[in-house]
């Protein structure tokens, strides 16, 4: 009897571990049969190779792109535009959110505006920021500070106002500082959901440093995507669409892990 | 009631007639670059004035990036496009079989604008010069490259700033000393600007054309090669149609401007105007009725756009004067046809750009000139 609850328990975790890992292999799985079903639409001539490059065209784009240096250069410069626009973004989402989440009278006076800029489509207005700041890299990192700028703002407000009234209440009465009460109530308080936002506002970065590649060009990986479109190199195309996605996941993938990191206090108050 | 089931039957014969003719009409999609715009006024003539039904087509038109409009006929997901010719040199380089069946920019578009205060009778004169361009592709690189290398210069030599297409703005902030722009479009509203005194100190401005220095291949009509060999009789017959409407277009702007208010949104039309130019189509007609020759002609459209500048003011006519001057790129003895020589000078440019890494193969497989040469239009 007892041999049988044994082998039970064993067979119970070795599905456990067999699931865990299925989970773990999904995303590999998913972007092999991807691989597979490109390569496989290709060498059948379903689509045209003009419109769908093979997988091995594309593959010896990346190793020639690589090799002459070309995709390491515009991806340097894409990221060079997001930080620095990511920085720009947040760091005035961070501080308005935070004023108006303190001083709602603010959301009155700045909330059309700010609503406006962002209920229209950056590419429709990205052309003037190049005007207004020049062709070079200030009017992207302009474009990419607009369209982070948003969510941090949103999940600033939204995170400092849930701070629960009660606990605020507590460190007045224990004679905390403004300070402290941010240091160690609003900031921890308020964190997930700024970080929340930090990952989609690090997703959106790609968007802006590539629009404003897109409509001011020179280098950044929305300019190579013109340039080799503009060459009929469709394989360099997709090298560069699959770059910005890696940064675009890379990025998030680092927010996610200092999300982690920075929130074990919250994981352990949930266990 | 006898007279009644007469015009019935009439109305049924006549109904018949009309749904038959139209059924004779192949569907066809013309495949244009950048957005809706007087410049394209030949395909909406075309289609307005019946110029593609008399070929037997029933056109519609789209407007796509230029790389796109090139694939899509490639690939078979159009039969006609246009295109400038040095897309149709790297594209051949790099497998898409297409054909250039007919010119219809006769001179490249493209030059030089800047400012008359400055001395630039020698084109040495542009090093250390900041020089706006949209973009280091299309025609606009070609022809810098062009204009550079016919002084003697090279990139490297001035300050190449890219700014998109905004080459009026930009260069009325003084960013830039000179820009290169489409000569049909972009010195008219810098001019304009300049003349309400919105352009910094520049008053006026001139321009240097690349077809003054070199004969490049521009604009025309492409078709895959699959299809020119399965179906001759249709290109030649789009040819016809696409040569016949843009006759109409460089022989009465007036009337063309008039069929593209159907297609372009943003055309001024007021009153005044609409019946300025009704009034001018009809004159031209009676005129064209004379058997002017070509130089007449030229002269009726200068005629045309000095008496329309008395009556109205600078705004509402700039896009008739970007027809007009678009026109003067279009005209020639013989419209449609294309000279090896300027493909030969298009590919050395695009050689001399690091563009052409692939052998772009053999020029005369390019272009075609049987649907023009001999023909009547």
């Amino acid at each position: 009897m007892g041999k049988v609850r044994l082998d039970e328990s064993r067979h119970r975790e070795m599905a456990a571990g067999l699931e865990v890992s299925l989970r773990r292999l999904a995303p590999f799985l998913t972007i092999a049969c991807l691989l597979l079903l490109w390569q496989w639409i290709s060498s059948r001539g379903i689509i045209s190779h003009i419109l769908v490059p093979p997988p091995a065209d594309v593959y010896q784009a990346f190793i020639d792109s690589l090799a002459d240096g070309t995709l390491l250069k515009h991806t340097v410069i894409t990221l060079e535009e997001m930080l620095y626009g990511l920085l720009l973004g947040v760091g005035i989402g961070l501080a308005i959110g935070y004023a108006i989440a303190k001083a709602p009278i603010l959301e009155n006076i700045l909330s059309p505006v700010i609503v406006a800029f962002q209920s229209t489509p950056i590419v429709a207005y990205a052309p003037l920021l190049v005007i207004w700041f020049g062709s070079g890299i200030a009017s992207k990192i302009v474009t990419t500070a607009v369209i982070v700028f948003f969510p941090t703002l949103v999940n600033t407000i939204v995170g400092i106002r849930s701070v629960s009234p009660n606990l605020r209440d507590l460190m007045r009465s224990l004679k905390a500082g403004r300070w402290q009460i941010f240091r160690h109530l609003e900031a921890p308080s308020a964190l997930p959901v700024i970080l929340a936002g930090l990952k989609t506002s690090t997703t959106l970065a790609v968007i802006g440093a590539v629009v404003g590649e897109f409509v001011s060009q020179g280098s950044g990986l929305g300019y190579l995507v013109t340039s080799a479109r503009n060459l009929y190199d469709t394989p360099l195309v997709v090298v560069a669409v699959l770059a910005m996605t890696a940064i675009s996941l890379t990025l998030y993938g680092i927010v996610a892990y200092v999300e982690w990191r920075f929130l074990v206090w919250q994981r352990r108050a949930s266990a | 009631m006898m007279n009644l089931v007469r015009l019935m039957i009439v109305a049924a014969i006549w109904l018949g007639l009309a749904v038959s003719a139209q059924d004779e009409l192949v569907d066809e999609r013309i495949l244009l670059t950048f957005i809706p715009n007087v410049q394209f006024a030949p395909f909406y003539v075309g289609v307005e004035d019946g110029y593609f039904a008399d070929a037997g087509f029933n056109v519609s038109l789209a407007h796509l990036q230029e790389p796109e409009v090139l694939d899509l006929v490639a690939v078979g997901q159009a039969n006609f496009g246009i295109v400038s010719g040095e897309q149709v040199i790297l594209a051949r380089s790099r497998g898409r079989d297409v054909v250039y069946v007919f010119e219809w920019f006769q001179k490249y578009p493209v030059g030089l604008v800047y400012s008359s205060a400055l001395d630039l009778s020698d084109l040495a004169n542009l090093q250390d010069m900041a020089i706006g361009i949209p973009g280091r592709f299309g025609a606009s690189y070609s022809g810098l490259t062009t204009l550079l290398g016919s002084a003697g210069l090279s990139e490297a030599d001035i300050d190449l700033r890219e700014i998109g297409f905004n080459a009026p703005e930009v260069f009325c902030l003084g960013v830039i000393d000179a820009a290169i722009v489409y000569v049909n479009n972009e010195p008219l509203q810098i001019n304009n600007l300049a003349a309400d005194g919105d352009c910094g100190s520049v008053r006026e401005v001139d321009v240097i054309t690349v077809a003054s220095q070199v004969d490049l291949v521009s604009n025309g009509l492409i078709v895959s090669r699959a299809y020119l060999e399965e179906n001759p009789d249709a290109v030649a017959r789009m040819v016809g149609g696409l040569a016949g409407a843009l006759r109409s277009v460089i022989d009465n702007p007036a009337g063309a401007y008039l069929a593209s208010l159907a297609h372009v949104d943003s055309l001024p039309a007021d009153e005044a105007l609409l019946k300025a130019l009704e009034s001018a189509a009809e004159e031209q007609v009676d005129f064209l009725a004379s058997d002017p020759d070509r130089g007449d002609i030229a002269r009726s459209r200068r005629r045309l756009a000095a008496e329309l500048a008395e009556r109205f003011d600078r705004a509402a006519l700039t896009q008739l004067n970007v027809l007009l001057n678009t026109i003067e790129l279009w005209d020639a003895e013989n419209i449609g046809y294309s000279d090896l020589s300027s493909w030969e000078a298009m590919r050395d440019t695009l050689d001399s750009m690091g563009f052409l890494e692939d052998d772009a193969g053999s020029l005369q497989d390019a272009f075609s000139n049987r649907f023009v040469t001999g023909a009547d239009w």
